[in-house]
């Protein structure tokens, strides 16, 4: 099978994703800096900015339930390029 | 930049959320009618299917956090190469793809906050990166040189001002503790560090295209 050069590089980025996404962060102990900057701002000020989640996604922050966290990053990239790959999927059939 | 549910006020969040709608439909009229294509682009099945694969290229590497000493972390964007790859305005509908599953599959980025990080990001980022590289290009000329640095500057400071908005849109909201004095440069200078990995990125990968397949990108071959 000859997989396309683009299809190849999305893949070795999703398989590498968890280096970064997962082991990375359970070594450096990182957040998104927005979240970061919340909690800051929410100490200094005083204000308290409220945890507020309307809607934490099918599959919250790239987890999947009963799998480790780095199996669940990676099935949760796949899952992603697939749901985003569905036009090109149905424009080749076309 | 993803930003959470509960750090914008409702007006904010209204505002981005219609600014982000308008930007929707004015982008998928013009990239449905093929105006400005050219080549391969005008092929609307193409076209289709190359913002599919730019969103999906995208979304993996945006699953690349690096680790940032002191706690935080970073990650590509991908606003001004998607809009250098595909045209500004399928530039858009591929990081509002990217932004929409990234929100509703695995919760990164409040659904409240969805037209806000859609504003910066596939807005701001993609618009004002193609509107560097255009202003680049003018001045260096649009040969293979020109067009590398072009590519730098759209990465690099298109996503210190998707940034400056970000900052502008907390600072604005009563709910986060900082005024707009503080939200404003803290979020332009850091990403203004930061957006010096995206501009390299960026133009490493459209240096790649043009040498290998420039056909297939909107600032290669793509454009009328």
């Amino acid at each position: 099978m000859n997989i396309p050069m683009k299809f190849l590089v999305i893949i070795i980025l999703i398989a590498v994703s968890p280096l970064f996404g997962v082991i990375g962060a359970e070594i450096v102990g990182y957040h998104e800096p927005l979240d970061v900057a919340v909690d800051t701002a929410s100490q200094i000020s005083g204000v308290e900015v409220k945890e507020v989640s309307y809607w934490s996604g099918i599959l919250p922050d790239y987890t999947v339930p009963g799998v480790n966290n780095v199996t669940g990053y990676i099935v949760s990239g796949f899952i992603g390029v697939l749901i985003l790959l569905v036009p090109f999927i149905l424009r080749r059939k076309m | 930049m993803h930003i959470p549910d509960g750090v914008l006020s409702p007006l904010v969040s209204g505002v981005a959320y219609v600014v982000s709608i308008v930007f929707l439909v004015y982008c998928s009229r013009r990239f449905f009618a093929g105006a400005g294509f050219q080549g391969a682009f005008t092929d609307t099945r193409e076209r289709v299917s190359l913002v599919s694969v730019t969103a999906a290229a995208v979304f993996a590497a945006q699953m690349l956090n690096w680790p940032i000493p002191g706690g935080t972390s970073a990650h590509l964007v991908g606003g001004a190469l998607s809009a250098l790859i595909l045209g500004p305005e399928g530039g858009f509908l591929a990081l509002f793809l990217v932004l929409l599953v990234q929100s509703l599959v695995f919760g990164d980025g409040g659904i409240t906050a969805l037209g806000a990080n859609v504003l910066n990001m596939a807005i701001v980022d993609v618009f004002a990166g193609y509107g560097i590289y255009k202003m680049v290009t003018s001045i260096l000329g649009g040969k293979l040189r020109g067009k590398q640095v072009g590519s730098f500057f759209a990465g690099w400071i298109g996503i210190a001002l998707a940034a400056l908005v970000c900052g502008i849109e907390i600072g604005s909201s009563p709910q986060f503790g900082y005024p707009l004095a503080v939200t404003i440069p803290v979020m332009f200078s850091w990403h203004l560090a930061l957006g010096l990995i995206e501009g390299v990125i960026t133009m490493f990968v459209v240096r790649y295209a043009l040498l290998h397949a420039p056909e297939t990108i909107y600032i290669g071959g793509g454009s009328s």
